[in-house]
């Protein structure tokens, strides 16, 4: 007995060990990217590979210099902002596409799903053009709408999930008790939906943090997200590899964050809650 | 990590039965006049929507029939673009780049997401460290995923082509970006690097969710671990791997970041996916009507992948 509670333990150390191991390996390029961030120039360059080196605070002044802390500002805003709207407008339809009969429900559900998935690449072109003419380019306004294709379709989406969890005899009791339908929404629904909210607008606030192609294209001088400042580092003058590594370090952590709370739901966002993580 | 839809099959269809009746009760509680609650909870969401996603697209529909170049709109052309676009090799190469891609890459991811969750199914301890840990490659920007690969793939000095490729002198050259034959591969490298823990995690999900009773009857027949996973684990899982692999599929088909910040598409035209091709007819050769032809047709080839992902997943996996 004892024999084999042992070697149950041995396979699960195994086993263990095994993700370990293969975590670290997958994980190396960011442990390397970190340590360039106080690497200098003459070791990052060096043939055979330096391990060892004098840490210097040269591309921390050099990014800060450059004003990077604005897009940092301008990212964490924008996201904020895009994704409070999302959560604002977004709600109520997903508790309605969870609870209601409608008609033509499948076809608007579709039509979301397509919000979804098409490709940003396919939206950037009318959307720059539109914005052209109506002044939108490189403006906050104009990046929080585009940033409602992606989450706001994705935000119904997934919180209609987390809705159709929800024991609907609460709601039945209350409507029996003569609450009308906003209070039922506001007394019953919305407390017990709150982490469903946060998980799903967590993910919406990552999306739009990493997002790239239309802060890129829609963005400008005056509206400059994180990760549209990396390749503005590929200069003429050459690439500052070292710069490139403490914004996308910088651009990292709230994602770290994230996946340590949200670890449950992470699966369940991702695959539109196809799984329930 | 919890349950999975299929095992609860029946459960569905009671959930959606026992919705109709809250419906009803909910009218029946003096209710019925306002039918067109529920049309007015959804009516701000869709009518953003409509704005931003069904605008743009009726817009580049209009674009495409148009000769549009320089961002100033000319003639109506008819098919014009449409013709010029199937004729143009340049746009057969990227639907051939995308689609060695997509079929190299999301078979790897898939098989490599699917072993790694069966060994995460083994009595892996600390779980709840490990799991946040595998999912950063997914997690983070793709714009950082590429440079991380970026730096790790630099000519002469990166990490891996110095310490792997150059030491066992798998390819002559300075950096492998710089390879024709070989900088799809390498992007094909970093799609699996960045996407296999998505597969992995909801692999798992699902393998976590399987009920354990026709494990304790096969092993009370004497079943071996082979046998249990193509006759009891593989079968229940079909759906959900279809789904997942179906979900990621249409994803694989619109990478943009990695791509753009590694190569842009070359060296030539060797990496250049539709998503890379629309993007320079647009902003290099500033060639509108075309590249909204191309945009018009890779989105309604994405409806079709993205209706067919939701019939999947509603009838077979029950979830939605």
């Amino acid at each position: 007995m004892a024999e084999a509670v042992n070697r149950e333990s041995n396979r699960g150390l195994f086993w263990t060990t095994l993700v370990i191991v293969y975590a670290a390996i997958m994980l190396f390029p960011i442990f390397w990217m970190a340590s360039m961030m106080v690497k200098p120039n003459e070791a990052m360059f060096a043939r055979p590979t330096q391990w060892l080196f004098v840490p210097t605070l040269d591309h921390f002044s050099y990014v800060i210099e450059q004003g990077f802390h604005w897009s940092l500002l301008t990212s964490f805003v924008l996201c904020t902002v895009s994704t409070a709207l999302v959560v604002i407008i977004g709600t109520p339809a997903a508790y309605a596409f969870a609870r209601f009969e409608m008609k033509g429900k499948d076809d608007l559900f579709l039509f979301i799903l397509g919000s979804r998935m098409a490709p940003p690449v396919c939206l950037v072109i009318p959307f720059y053009l539109i914005y052209a003419k109506v002044g939108l380019l490189d403006s906050f306004l104009g990046l929080t709408l585009a940033y409602m294709t992606f989450n706001l379709s994705f935000y119904v989406w997934v919180l209609r999930s987390f809705c159709r969890d929800l024991p609907v005899e609460l709601e039945e009791a209350a409507a029996l008790e003569g609450w009308s339908k906003p209070q039922i929404f506001r007394r019953v629904v919305f407390p017990l939906l709150r982490n469903g909210i946060v998980a799903t607008s967590v993910l919406c606030f990552i999306f739009a943090w990493n997002e790239f192609l239309f802060a890129f294209m829609l963005g400008g001088k005056s509206v400059t997200t994180l990760p549209v400042s990396i390749p503005k580092l590929i200069t003429s003058q050459g690439v500052r590899w070292g710069e490139m590594a403490v914004v996308g370090m910088t651009a990292l952590l709230p994602v770290l964050a994230v996946v340590f709370v949200l670890q449950r739901h992470i699966v369940r966002g991702l695959t539109l809650g196809a799984v329930k993580g | 990590m919890g349950a999975l839809l299929p095992t609860q099959g029946e459960d569905n269809e009671m959930a959606s039965a026992s919705d109709t009746i809250t419906a009803a009760g909910l009218q029946g509680a003096g209710m019925r006049e306002r039918a067109w609650y529920p049309y007015l909870l959804i009516a701000p969401s869709m009518i953003t929507l409509v704005v931003v996603s069904l605008a743009p697209f009726i817009y580049a529909i209009y674009l495409s029939f148009h000769e549009a170049k320089f961002g100033r709109v000319r003639d109506f052309v008819g098919f014009d673009n449409y013709m010029t676009l199937l004729t143009d090799e340049r746009f057969w190469n990227s639907i051939g780049v995308a689609t060695t891609f997509v079929f190299i890459a999301v078979p790897i991811e898939f098989m490599l997401g699917l072993i790694g969750a069966l060994v995460l199914n083994q009595n892996v301890r600390g779980r709840s460290i490990l799991i946040p840990l595998l999912f950063m490659p997914t997690m983070m920007a793709p714009i950082v995923v590429g440079l991380l690969w970026k730096i790790m793939l630099a000519g002469s000095w990166g990490f891996f082509s110095y310490n792997v490729l150059e030491r066992f002198n798998i390819l002559g050259e300075t950096s492998i970006f710089a390879s024709p034959e070989l900088a799809l591969y390498a992007l094909i490298f970093v799609d699996i690097w960045q996407w296999t823990p998505f597969m992995m995690l909801a692999f798992f999900a699902g393998l976590q969710a399987l009920p354990l009773g026709p494990y304790r009857a096969a092993a009370v027949d004497g079943a071996n671990p082979v046998q249990m996973f193509f006759h009891i684990t593989l079968p229940m899982m079909t759906p959900l791997l279809a789904v997942i692999g179906l979900l990621r599929f249409i994803d694989a088909f619109k990478v943009f970041d990695t791509i753009y910040i590694l190569t842009n598409g070359g060296p030539g035209t060797s990496t250049e996916t539709p998503s890379i091709l629309a993007n320079k007819m647009t902003f290099e050769f500033w060639n509108i009507g075309e590249a909204s032809a191309l945009a018009v047709l890779v989105w309604i080839a994405f409806f079709a992948f993205c209706s067919l992902f939701y019939q999947v997943a509603k009838k077979r996996l029950n979830a939605f």
